[in-house]
């Protein structure tokens, strides 16, 4: 059977278009939520655009007071909004702040470590290359829960629970295997010839690698920082088990904690949550151009 | 300027494969030395000690009068030439050819002269703002060459630069790399499995096989005096033809013979083979030594049934048997020869190899 040209294009375009509704749809129902008070969206038939926007639910995350929501007061609201301000509101943009830290810290030294052992790997012949690179990717099998208590008792000994460091240190051993390993794989797909003719026209190893790799890895560099960027952005479980206080805890351990106050608001946690996707959106954004490329070279050759 | 000797060089990888076995050689300098072999024999493996991107892990290689074992390939005066090209595919042609001199710290009015002198005289000044993916093939060698050519090193290596051009291109690209290596004047080490731009660009040729040299010398010794059927085979198109056979004497002669097939050997080979008839040997024809005869069969004539018969415009090629074995012959276009007819072909005793039937080395070289 033969589809005719013009009917296999409107397929695929009506299948992408419902795919692209089934991803989009949560966010615009979070992004237009964030505006409504908290009457519009509890109202039935939910609005998908709000019909009085309002920017409360913001200005309350960035002017958040000191304020304690007891027993007593819960009834009160907050007449501004309609909704339930949670009292840890205020926690919002400094745990955000702790996010960025330890994302971009994370991003950083990731690159620093997998970048030199990635070259290594895919352009230095020596004894037991094959079996690192499997090696590491096992322990990308072994899922994080299972790691929890090992990495607990070992964050405790150091003396680092309720410090960012702890989390910088686990996410590092989460991320770098996985990094590394694309990399690899693009590296091994860039001709070793380019190697040898570098080295012969006067680098050094390592300016072998920031003055001929890097510049041609751009594209899974961008992934690799993604990768690493997000998976530090949205991690929930280990800062959970690390983190006690505004000193350390990170955005999805605060916008969690916004569910299990005495009330419970959805436009204020639809604020926060449009605020969560900002960084990662920005940072999509930035580097889009390399994003396919750099994902597919990894996947194709490792 | 750099002489380069290899003293009992081996290279024995941890699995146990030994790439190259026992390398003693000493390369002059402005020798323009060619490494010849099929894929696998170790030719790249010295090169590429040479250049330091592979250890040494027997033996010591000197460049001068210095150990270079463990120098690093940025520590040594050396530039290469890849099958591969290898161009930075991101860099302009121009930042190509200098990056070579900028990582060596040359003035950047110098690197600027130096490109453009490389530049007018490989032909494509009009070409250094492009990157290599715009470039043909036979562009993007000149580039090659270029960036190996402005360095001025002491030592040129080149792995099998030609491999990736087309025949034509090949041709012409063979004499300008001779005469860059007259105008340079300096140490060139060429790679290649090609025995015709071995013959042409050699001052001296060294045929390995397996990681072990088989012969070394001039490209006329080479292909005149073959130290064993290896070599013998390597070099000529089409490739010499072997013969088992014993030897005899007849008549106070020394003679090869086969069934019906008796060769005189010449006075040369007949005395370094003197009272050992009977030994089993292999004859070595190659394919030019041999004219059509006419009239009567002579003591240095072959007879056979032509197979098939190939013009090759200036020459044809014959496929005859003789004796139960095929050889293939290259003879004059005079010659009137027919598939099925019989051959009369007179045999240039003088150019005779003979090698032993056990061992394979020649018996006369």
């Amino acid at each position: 059977m033969k589809i005719p040209h013009f009917g296999r294009r409107a397929l695929l375009f009506f299948a992408s278009l419902l795919f692209a509704l089934y991803v989009l749809a949560p966010i615009g129902w979070l992004v237009s939520s964030s505006f409504q008070s908290e009457a519009e969206i509890t109202s039935v038939p939910p609005h998908w655009i709000p019909e009085e926007p309002t920017f409360e639910n913001f200005a309350t995350i960035f002017t958040a007071k000191d304020k304690v929501v007891t027993y007593e007061n819960r009834k009160e609201g907050d007449t501004a909004t309609g909704g339930f301000i949670p009292s840890t509101a205020k926690n919002l943009l400094p745990s955000m702040w702790n996010s960025l830290v330890v994302a971009v810290s994370v991003v950083i030294l990731n690159l620093l470590v997998s970048v030199p052992a990635a070259y290594a790997l895919a352009k230095i012949r020596f004894i037991g290359r094959d079996s690192s690179i499997y090696f590491m990717l096992t322990t990308r099998v072994i899922p994080d829960i299972a790691l929890v208590v090992p990495f607990f008792l070992f964050v405790q000994q150091l003396g680092l629970l309720d410090s960012k460091l702890s989390l910088i240190i686990t996410y590092l051993a989460i991320t770098v295997p996985f990094s590394t390993f694309i990399l690899t794989g693009y590296f091994e797909s860039l001709p070793d010839d380019l190697d040898k003719a570098a080295r012969v026209d006067g680098c050094s190893r390592f300016q072998t690698l920031t003055l001929v790799y890097l510049p041609l890895a751009l594209p899974s560099l961008v992934a690799v920082v993604l990768f690493t960027f997000l998976t530090s952005w949205n991690e929930f479980l280990l800062a959970l088990m690390f983190t006690q206080t505004l000193a350390s805890q990170t955005m999805p351990i605060v916008v969690a904690s916004f569910t299990s106050d005495f009330n419970i608001s959805f436009s204020f946690i639809n604020a926060a949550g449009v605020l969560a996707i900002v960084p990662p959106v920005v940072v999509a954004i930035m580097f889009e151009r390399y994003i396919v490329s750099g994902l597919t070279a990894g996947a194709v050759k490792g | 300027m750099a002489r380069i000797k290899f003293e009992s060089v081996g290279k024995h990888y941890p699995n146990g494969f030994v790439a190259l076995e026992n390398l003693n050689l000493d390369i002059a300098d402005k020798e323009f030395l060619v490494l010849l072999g099929p894929s696998g024999c170790g030719k790249s493996t010295t090169l590429n000690m040479i250049a330091g991107l592979e250890d040494v892990t027997e033996g010591n290689l000197y460049f001068d009068n210095e150990v270079m074992n463990i120098v690093p390939p940025h520590k040594r005066d050396v530039a290469m030439v890849f099958q591969s090209y290898a161009l930075y595919p991101n860099k302009t042609v121009y930042e190509n050819i200098a990056f070579g001199l900028r990582m060596r710290k040359h003035p950047k009015d110098e690197v600027d002269r130096r490109v453009r002198d490389a530049a007018r005289r490989l032909e494509i000044e009009p070409l250094l703002e492009r990157r290599p993916d715009q470039l043909s093939g036979g562009q993007r060698q000149r580039v090659a060459l270029g960036r190996a050519m402005v360095r001025q090193p002491a030592v040129f290596l080149m792995d099998e630069p030609l491999s990736n051009l087309d025949a034509t291109l090949r041709i012409s690209m063979r004499a300008e790399i001779k005469q860059l290596h007259q105008a340079m004047q300096t140490t060139f080490v060429y790679v290649t499995h090609d025995q015709a731009e071995a013959l042409t660009l050699a001052d001296r040729i060294v045929v390995m096989r397996s990681g072990v040299v088989q012969q070394i010398g001039k490209p006329d010794d080479i292909y005149e005096r073959p130290r064993n059927m290896f070599v013998a085979s390597f070099l000529g198109n089409p490739p010499i033809n072997f013969m088992d056979g014993t030897l005899a004497m007849e008549g106070g002669r020394m003679v090869f013979r086969r069934g019906q097939l008796a060769l005189t050997l010449p006075p040369h080979v007949a005395e370094r083979v003197s009272g050992q008839a009977g030994r089993a040997v292999v004859l070595g024809i190659r394919a030019e030594d041999v004219a059509s005869h006419s009239g009567e069969s002579t003591d240095d004539c072959l007879q056979g049934r032509i197979l098939s018969v190939l013009p090759v415009g200036s020459d044809q090629f014959l496929e005859v048997e003789v004796e139960g074995t095929k050889l293939f012959f290259r003879v004059g276009k005079e010659g009137q020869h027919k598939d099925g007819d019989n051959a009369l072909l007179r045999v240039n005793l003088n150019r005779l190899h003979l090698f032993d039937k056990q061992d394979s080395q020649s018996l006369v070289w």
